[in-house]
């Protein structure tokens, strides 16, 4: 699903609330978020990407950033911070193929 | 505290609603645009804009984020966040990262902020308040 280019707090939690009904009322096996439009991703936001992330997995449900921006990773990976139980695809066809080869987030490898 | 004067910046933007913190990116992000840094540079600006503004609203409920642009051979956005709010208990637990008095937060912003700044300075005193200065200076190449 496409992320507007301008979300703010109470959005962000009410799409947290949506996305996680969903995922459990759907039965949905994969979430594919589309973040090429977002032109800032901040500690907080990341906090709940990441946060959706690890609900997620609990429901059986991988989760796949797309298209993250260059100057948006760059700033995130200063800042230090990382986003776990999460894949990354550079659009949705990769997305898609990385999804139909069972990829797993690097964080888990261990653990199956 | 020091005192901060207020007509020497050009943008002055009271954040009272969360909706600021979206206004306050924005606005200081569009001076950053037009003043011609490169686009990591803006969206680095734009995210300590954004981490400075959301910690007024979370902490103080209301404050200042100012910004100006200087010109001293090179030109530099600098960047003032004020509040009278409770101010920083543990200033160099914060500062190192991963520490955080709220539920669901990496405890990464201001730590983040200064990564992310060529030059960060910060005051704060319990029960005055914090003002936290950062500077971007523009690369010429």
């Amino acid at each position: 699903m496409p992320v507007h280019v301008e979300l703010d707090d109470a959005s962000i939690e009410a799409l947290q609330q949506q996305l996680l009904e969903e995922i459990a009322t759907q039965k949905v096996r994969a979430l594919l978020l589309d973040l090429s439009l977002i032109e800032v991703i901040d500690s907080y936001t990341s906090y709940i990407i990441h946060e959706t992330a690890q609900m997620a997995r609990l429901l059986v449900c991988k989760v796949v950033l797309v298209g993250i921006r260059p100057a948006v990773a760059l700033t995130l990976a200063q800042m230090g911070i990382r986003f776990e139980h999460v894949l990354t695809a550079l659009d949705l066809e990769h997305a898609l193929e990385i999804l139909a080869s069972g990829g797993t987030p690097s964080d888990e490898k261990d653990l199956l | 505290m020091r005192r901060i004067s207020f007509d020497e910046y050009q943008l002055v933007i009271k954040i009272t609603r969360e909706e600021d913190i979206v206004l306050a990116r924005q606005m200081v992000k569009n001076l950053a645009s037009e003043a011609g840094f490169s686009l990591v540079d803006v969206t680095k600006i734009a995210t300590v804009v954004s981490e400075l503004s959301r910690n007024i609203f979370r902490y103080a409920g209301s404050g200042l984020i100012l910004a100006r642009l200087r010109d001293e051979g090179e030109k530099i956005l600098e960047i003032v966040a004020y509040d009278e709010g409770p101010g920083i208990g543990n200033l160099s637990a914060v500062l190192r990262g991963g520490y955080s008095t709220t539920p669901r937060s990496f405890g990464l912003g201001l730590s983040g902020v200064k990564k992310l700044m060529d030059d960060f300075e910060i005051e704060s005193e319990k029960g005055k308040g914090t003002i936290v200065r950062v500077e971007k200076r523009q690369r010429r190449f």
